[in-house]
């Protein structure tokens, strides 16, 4: 990567709001996608989609730069630039699959081993006495500069100076041994399969939602009201509608409930709402569940686990994962006014089935592009990418609880209706943009 | 079985999601009746695999009630539909009073200022209610399922 010239990004960004152009301007697009995506450690997928040696997955780090997770032949989950060294072709086409023994490129037929060095060129003679030379690294499916994983959670960067993943995940990380301590096994594993949902506006819009606790009550009031009419509606005895409707109504908690959640900001952009409690403390535990993490854990343990609460926490800028949910989305722009958000659900290992089967009816009917939540938010964003083509107000704002956040030692804490979150994610956007993101890591 | 009573009944549901009339559309189902758009192809699990819908008549009455609130602003853009039904085939039986009907359908959808076109196969199993029909599942295999989806609202 060359590295990234530094600029001043204060005419765009200021600690209480953000120019407009952001989510309009093609050109800070392509910057984002360099700088921002291109610098931060990017969720790829999760060691469980890989199992055996051979087995792949792919997807882009960016908007366009395609890349291959595999499991070579010592295990290590490698992730590759998906891209021949010979002419430049995309290596491998399927989302996923498992390539025996070597990736072989569909134009030429050059074969990669799973660690991505060269195996061989068909009719390798011709490159004799041309100063051709095979084991020159440029010739392989490259690395990515660096590739971590964090208990199966595997991301790359692009960018050499990133500091370690743990390091760049901060405080943040204790949602990632939350959702896997949810497990009696301690461990999770990506099941039940996938949703794709195409949103037409600025990427940046769903990750200002995800801990803005001021939108739910409006956006999602209609769903809230339908839920409650129907629950009121209900006769005593109606146990199973009961348990699947209560999915629906905490997406309509008040004011004050969001604001006792608290909102968490962390360094590079990270945040979470919740921490003691959050929307989904009240969803009733499965008894054979809690039977198997009494057992794996003991009582106290167990109580401590469920007690940690989030939301949404938000690994800036691609990730967010809903511990006690179980599931993540994650986020892949393509355009200044188009990105995918994709929900994977997980399985807590030993944990009983119905815990899988509560996290699929949640991501269907919250996340899917069919469902009765997701649509919504949609809708919203939609309208403001729209109106943010007017040019009678140059600035978006986030005042909300400006000057009472506060600063700890690794984190920052402020209400629940805050904008705390905003005001993380755009200094991270900022930094990042500017070229200083990583500048603090470097000096410590 | 007439199978003139059957394809009457197809026409009949896709009117009524057409227009659209979701209280009469639910009418058609049987209590325990379902809804199922799989996420992927040949999908057989909707409990432990993800669907794009898998509705039980709990969350049917919820979407209906949404569908017609006053503050759903993703509902406040009309929509309409026009179904087009062909193909259909009656599947051999496997209980007196229980048929199983598949069609391929087209689906054109108007929503937010733009028209889209939907491709299926569905497969009705339907409950013979003396000279009518109470649908027990309904399920809508996309051609598509695995692409990124956009908003959908109404049920095809």
């Amino acid at each position: 990567m060359t590295s990234i010239p530094t600029g001043d990004f204060s005419q765009v960004v200021t600690p209480t709001r953000v120019h407009r152009s952001l989510y309009t301007d093609p050109d800070l697009f392509e910057l984002e996608m360099t700088r921002i995506w291109g610098q931060a450690w990017i969720f790829i997928g999760h060691e469980s989609q890989v199992p055996n040696t051979g087995d792949y997955f792919t997807t882009n780090i960016n908007h366009n730069i395609p890349v291959v997770m595999v499991r070579d032949k010592s295990g290590t989950v490698q992730v590759l630039h998906n891209r021949c060294g010979h002419k430049g072709a995309k290596v491998v086409e399927a989302r996923s699959g498992n390539a025996r023994g070597a990736f072989r490129c569909s134009y030429h037929g050059w074969s990669y081993r799973h660690d991505g060095s060269l195996l061989k060129v068909p009719n390798e003679a011709g490159y004799e006495g041309t100063g051709f030379d095979s084991s020159n690294p440029c010739y392989s499916m490259q690395p990515l500069a660096q590739v971590e994983s964090y208990r199966g959670f595997v991301f790359a960067t692009l960018s050499p100076d990133a500091p370690d993943l743990k390091t760049w995940m901060g405080g943040a990380r204790d949602c990632f041994d939350n959702l896997c301590d949810r497990a009696p096994e301690g461990e999770v594993e990506v099941a039940g399969g996938v949703l794709r949902y195409e949103h037409q506006c600025n990427w940046k819009f769903i990750l200002e939602n995800l801990n803005d606790t001021m939108h739910p009550m409006v956006v999602h009031e209609s769903i809230v009201k339908a839920a409650e009419s129907y629950l009121d509606s209900l006769p005593e005895d109606a146990v199973e509608q009961r348990k699947e409707a209560e999915i629906i109504p905490p997406f309509g908690a008040s004011y004050e409930k969001f604001e006792a959640s608290g909102i968490t900001g962390f360094p590079f952009g990270h945040h979470y709402d919740g921490g003691k409690t959050s929307i989904h403390a009240d969803y009733s535990v499965d008894p054979d569940y809690h039977s198997a993490m009494v057992a794996a854990y003991g009582e106290e343990r167990t109580r401590e686990i469920y007690s940690f609460n989030t939301h949404n926490v938000l690994f800036y800028p691609s990730l967010t994962i809903k511990c006690a949910v179980q599931n993540i989305r994650v986020i892949r722009p393509i355009s200044v006014d188009r990105f995918i958000v994709e929900t994977w659900s997980f399985r807590l290992k030993g944990a009983p089935d119905s815990m899988l089967q509560r996290t699929l009816l949640y991501s269907r009917l919250i996340n899917s592009a069919m469902g009765m939540v997701g649509p919504d938010d949609l809708e919203v964003y939609r309208r403001a990418q729209e109106g943010l083509a007017s040019p009678s107000n140059e600035w978006v704002e986030f005042h909300r609880q400006y000057g009472k956040d506060e600063q700890r030692v690794d984190r920052t804490v402020g209400g629940g209706t805050s904008d705390l979150d905003m005001r993380t994610q755009y200094q991270a956007w900022q930094a990042y943009m500017e070229g200083t993101i990583f500048n603090e890591v470097k000096n410590a | 079985m007439n199978r003139e009573r059957i394809e009457e009944f197809l026409y009949r549901e896709a009117d009524l999601l057409d227009r659209p009339d979701l209280d009469s559309w639910m009418n058609l189902f049987a209590e325990s009746g379902t809804y199922w758009m799989p996420a992927t192809e040949d999908q057989q699990d909707p409990i432990n695999h993800i669907s794009h819908i898998y509705d039980d008549r709990v969350m049917m009455e919820i979407r209906r009630r949404n569908f017609i609130h006053p503050r759903a602003s993703s509902k406040e853009w009309e929509v309409r539909c026009s179904h087009v039904i062909g193909n259909i085939r009656l599947l051999p039986e496997v209980a007196e009073d229980v048929i199983t009907v598949t069609s391929n359908q087209h689906v054109v959808v108007w929503y937010r200022d733009e028209q889209r076109l939907y491709a299926c196969r569905v497969t009705h199993r339907l409950q013979i209610d003396g000279e009518d029909f109470k649908i027990l599942e309904k399920q809508v295999d996309l051609i598509n399922p695995e692409a990124p989806q956009q908003s959908l609202i109404i049920y095809l």
